[in-house]
């Protein structure tokens, strides 16, 4: 087991950074399958409906990126297992536009809202300004980021999740387990 | 110059002034815009229309000669996207098969001091024609233009704009607020 200078265990990442990583997962898959639907639906106020809360979730995600990125600062991540270099790079180069995409997305899609001259009111309570004057051309580009930028993240988190289920299953090593509570638990059991 | 009653001689340089500015006045369109923003599930919602015509003759000296007249071109509303553009030119909206044009007529124009203005008029939407009063308050901007701009509020049922599906006030509010800015040359 890896441990810091001062004896510490630091193999496995601590039960607030582990309950945001996998509520982020939550919450971006439940927003892929919504902003997919919703702009299917024939104009009609459940449509509307489903767009709010599209732009809730998304704002929620953003909120939990800033907090884990606070979080990570102050409570470091645990060094990788032993790997080759060129997947330790990469590792850390995914991680980073895993971050930035999280944070980036959400903010096109409140600039594409303020574009198309929809206001963001997030839960309903809290009014976020319309960063941007109306203008059509500027909100088809916008939204052309936003959904670029979902496919950038869909792939980057398909290959996050393929290296974890590589870690875990071909090499056996504690890459994925240190994300997960349960696992973690029953290991500490034995 | 044999010397002609005050009144007289005023009234007819108000008129001259009235035909002369008549002719020339007329809203620089570029510079115009109708805007409005609409409610929707507690979300601000704006939008404008691209094309409008105006009939503006603004005298403060003469406000019973002047007026302002508009159409607006209902379809060419501008709204966050196409397919709510789209919907809201369908018949449970403003129904612009059959009512393409919403009119308003000014019926009178009351000062009201400080470069404030009612216009009082009546409004034609779907059909309906109902009277409405748009405060304005007029200023002159860089170039000696006269800028006029005002804000009322429409009640879109009582123009029936939102039936069936969306008559629901909590989906889509029923006030609409209206804004005017009217940008005219300036008075000659």
């Amino acid at each position: 087991m890896a441990r810091t200078q001062d004896g510490r265990a630091s193999d496995s990442y601590g039960g607030i950074a582990i309950t945001l990583h996998w509520l982020t997962l939550v919450l971006i898959v439940a927003n892929w399958l919504l902003g997919l639907s919703m702009v299917d639906l024939p104009f009609s106020p459940r449509k509307l409906q489903w767009y709010i809360w599209h732009k809730w979730i998304g704002i929620t995600v953003f909120l939990i990126a800033s907090i884990r990125l606070g979080w990570r600062a102050v409570h470091p991540a645990p060094p990788p297992v032993a790997m080759p270099e060129w997947q330790r790079t990469a590792a850390s180069v995914s991680h980073k536009l895993l971050y930035a995409l999280l944070l980036l997305i959400p903010i096109s899609g409140w600039l594409y809202s303020s574009a198309t001259g929809v206001q963001v009111v997030y839960l309903g309570i809290v009014p976020l300004p319309n960063l941007l004057p109306k203008d059509k051309m500027l909100a088809d580009l916008l939204l052309g980021v936003h959904v670029g930028g979902n496919l950038t993240l869909s792939a980057v988190v398909c290959l996050h999740a393929g290296a974890a289920l590589w870690h875990h299953l071909v090499n056996r090593d504690e890459t994925l387990a240190r994300m997960l509570p349960f696992i973690k638990r029953k290991r500490a059991i034995e | 110059m044999t010397p002609l009653p005050r009144v007289l001689l005023l009234s007819l340089g108000l008129l001259v002034v009235a035909a002369d500015q008549a002719a020339a006045q007329g809203v620089l369109l570029d510079k115009s815009e109708i805007r409005f923003v609409s409610k929707q599930m507690g979300v601000k919602v704006e939008g404008r229309f691209r094309k409008w015509k105006a009939n503006v003759v603004f005298l403060p000296a003469a406000l019973a000669t002047s007026k302002a007249d508009f159409d607006i071109d209902l379809a060419s509303i501008d709204l966050a996207s196409s397919e709510s553009e789209a919907e809201i030119r369908g018949p449970a909206w403003f129904d612009t098969a059959r009512f393409s044009v919403a009119h308003f007529a000014s019926t009178s124009i009351k000062d009201r001091g400080g470069d404030r203005y009612d216009i009082a008029g009546q409004l034609s939407l779907k059909g309906i024609t109902r009277d409405c009063v748009v405060p304005i308050a007029v200023k002159n901007d860089a170039a000696g233009n006269r800028v006029a701009e005002g804000s009322f509020t429409v009640k879109r049922l009582d123009y029936k704009i939102g039936e069936g599906l969306w008559a629901d006030t909590d989906t889509v509010a029923n006030e609409v607020n209206v804004m005017v800015r009217m940008v005219l040359p300036p008075a000659k």
